[in-house]
């Protein structure tokens, strides 16, 4: 039995290795950049010092927790601004994203399409300093344009730069932004895709634009939306710390909203050498979110088993 | 009954219209407000703030970039074409063979590879792990290298690409092996050419990452002879001392001129304006393939 299991590797080796080969270079990525920084989350169970390194430094075992626990009112608001952020984009993504493709299917004229779409996508390809740049020059709290706006009816400037309860609607609105004209191609795609019979025999019986929009349209993207919508419920606890670096520049002021679990790993442990805190973050992150989305991905399963990812 | 539909109708169609084109002007706004304040006179937008339209136009906000941190943007835009060139064709090339491999059907090993590189979409080690392991273990820290090896192979374009071989007609590939051609063979006279449209969306995905990406620079860059353009303009967001000092070309400028005012506003905008200009070129032949491949992407395999 043994033998006949080598004699067939052997086969199978002799007859693939080209291809083999071809998968090293990729395997050797993964590897190097996600596989051993998984094991790396070891980290949180030492005492870690540049000279000892990932896996050298002394052990403490559950130690780090302990200060954690101790030390945890940051932690704790960064994982509730990712959250608190992460929920509102994705919702508020999800319906702008979908209105813009159900409101696109019912433009006619080809040249105003082609001109609008290609507006809407562009936001997505640029990076985050880019977006932070713009925001300058309308949030501002002198030249900005909106503050003058509010001057200009007399009212009373808003210091944007200043105030951190105003960032959680202005991260959410910034993602919107970058990401909804250019989230709004997959559901416009669906909706192409949907048969045309099931709109003919309603405009037949007489059926309103708005009634198709609410009764055949929407329904028939149902399942997309919420597949999409669960498979971002899984990221919740992915912060993205190039949109609050670019948009704020960790500005200490506003950390109150915008500190989200990536800023808080890179400013404690990367910025100021402390690991303790990070590391137990950084495990939780990864653990959590992990769970989060094999939860939700069991729930597309039940859904329709065809669009889980696995 | 008929005439009130077509009303409603067209009032469904009109609001479509007005939608779109609101969204739209909030994309586009934006830019056009940049590119004003770029051309826009630094001191009349230091007294009446930035507007739609260019105050007081004049270049020379770009003039002064030019000349006096002239020879920092051009090392800076250096690096970051190194980094698109050189990145797209490491990254492009570890990733169509690892897609190849992984459509294979005949082989066990090809889902094998699929799930290896799921794995790391589901589950990571974070920040912390990867930063020491890349800086400390790898030494990819100010180095021309750290800006593109961490960037091997993108997953999510990695099943993109995974998922248009499968879509290929595996016929040609199977006529091909009993007419004795090997698998290197296969792979690169047959499947590659005809993969083409697949190859291009992933080149412009991966290529307008490396142009946009700041991550790998802000994380493992410190020297500022290794700065790409994008991390220059973060540094540029962070301190205003980066116009009035460093780069040795700036204090002779200064210095030779004391006249000279340094549009601090606007430079950044102008800046800004160099940075996603080669985007806006490249834009209209790029965005019919990301249409494409954000489909494609979509269909799972």
């Amino acid at each position: 039995m043994m033998n006949l299991q080598k004699g067939k590797w052997r086969k199978t080796l002799r007859e693939h290795w080209p291809l083999y080969m071809l998968s090293l270079p990729g395997l050797a990525a993964l590897l190097l950049f996600s596989y051993i920084p998984m094991a790396g989350l070891y980290i949180v169970f030492e005492r870690y010092t540049y000279q000892g390194g990932l896996f050298g430094s002394e052990f403490v075992g559950l130690k780090n927790f302990e200060f954690f626990f101790s030390n945890m009112e940051n932690a704790l608001r960064a994982t509730r601004n990712t959250i608190v952020v992460n929920i509102f984009s994705i919702i508020l993504t999800t319906v702008v994203a979908v209105s813009l493709a159900v409101f696109m299917n019912e433009i006619r004229r080809k040249w105003f399409k082609k001109v609008t779409q290609s507006v809407m996508f562009f936001p997505h390809f640029i990076s985050w300093v880019v977006v932070g740049t713009i925001a300058i020059t309308f949030l501002d709290e002198k030249k900005g344009i909106l503050n003058k706006l509010l001057v200009s009816v007399g009212m009373d400037p808003v210091l944007w730069y200043s105030n951190p309860w105003l960032w959680w609607p202005l991260l959410v609105f910034f993602g919107i932004w970058k990401a909804a004209g250019f989230n709004s191609i997959i559901y416009f795609a669906s909706i192409t895709g949907f048969d045309t019979s099931y709109y003919e025999a309603a405009t037949v019986d007489g059926a309103t634009k708005w009634q198709q929009i609410a009764k055949i349209t929407i329904p028939l993207l149902m399942p997309t939306i919420v597949i999409l919508f669960l498979l971002a419920v899984g990221g919740i606890l992915a912060g993205d710390i190039t949109q609050i670096l670019g948009l704020t520049n960790l500005n200490p002021m506003l950390l109150e909203t915008t500190d989200n679990i990536s800023t808080f790993v890179y400013r404690t442990a990367l910025q100021n050498g402390q690991f303790e805190s990070a590391s137990a973050v950084q495990l939780y992150q990864s653990i959590v979110g992990f769970v989060l989305v094999m939860f939700s991905n069991w729930i597309v399963k039940r859904y329709d088993k065809e669009y889980a990812l696995f | 009954m008929k005439i009130k539909s077509n009303d409603q109708d067209k009032v469904i169609t009109l609001i479509s219209y007005i939608a779109i084109a609101l969204f739209s002007a909030v994309c586009l706004i934006p830019f056009i407000m940049v590119v004003s304040a770029s051309f826009s006179n630094d001191q009349q937008v230091a007294l009446h703030g930035f507007s739609l339209l260019p105050k007081g136009i004049t270049t020379y906000t770009f003039q002064y970039l030019f000349e006096s941190k002239g020879a920092m943007l051009l090392k800076s835009y250096g690096i970051t074409l190194f980094t698109v060139v050189v990145g797209t064709l490491f990254s492009l090339a570890v990733t169509v063979s690892y897609a190849y491999v992984a459509s294979v059907k005949e082989m066990k090993y090809a889902s094998a590879l699929s799930f290896i590189a799921w794995f790391t979409m589901v589950f990571s080690g974070g920040l912390l792990p990867w930063y020491i392991l890349t800086t400390k273990y790898y030494h990819l820290h100010n180095n021309l290298w750290a800006l593109f090896v961490p960037y091997a192979m993108n997953v999510f374009n990695m099943f993109l690409m995974r998922n248009f071989f499968k879509g290929l007609p595996q016929e040609l590939a199977e006529s091909a092996k009993i007419d004795g051609a090997g698998h290197f063979r296969i792979f690169f006279s047959i499947m590659m050419p005809l993969a083409q449209v697949g190859i291009v969306t992933i080149t412009l995905f991966y290529a307008l990452s490396y142009w946009n990406d700041f991550f790998l620079s802000l994380m493992l860059i410190t020297d500022r002879n290794l700065y790409p353009v994008q991390l220059l303009l973060y540094n540029m967001m962070s301190n205003i001392s980066f116009l009035t000092s460093g780069g040795g070309a700036s204090d002779a400028f200064a210095q030779g001129a004391s006249q000279v005012i340094i549009p601090t506003m606007t430079a950044r905008m102008a800046l800004t304006c160099i940075t996603i200009g080669p985007i806006i070129l490249v834009y209209p032949f790029a965005q019919r393939f990301f249409v494409k491949g954000i489909t494609i992407g979509a269909v799972k395999g």
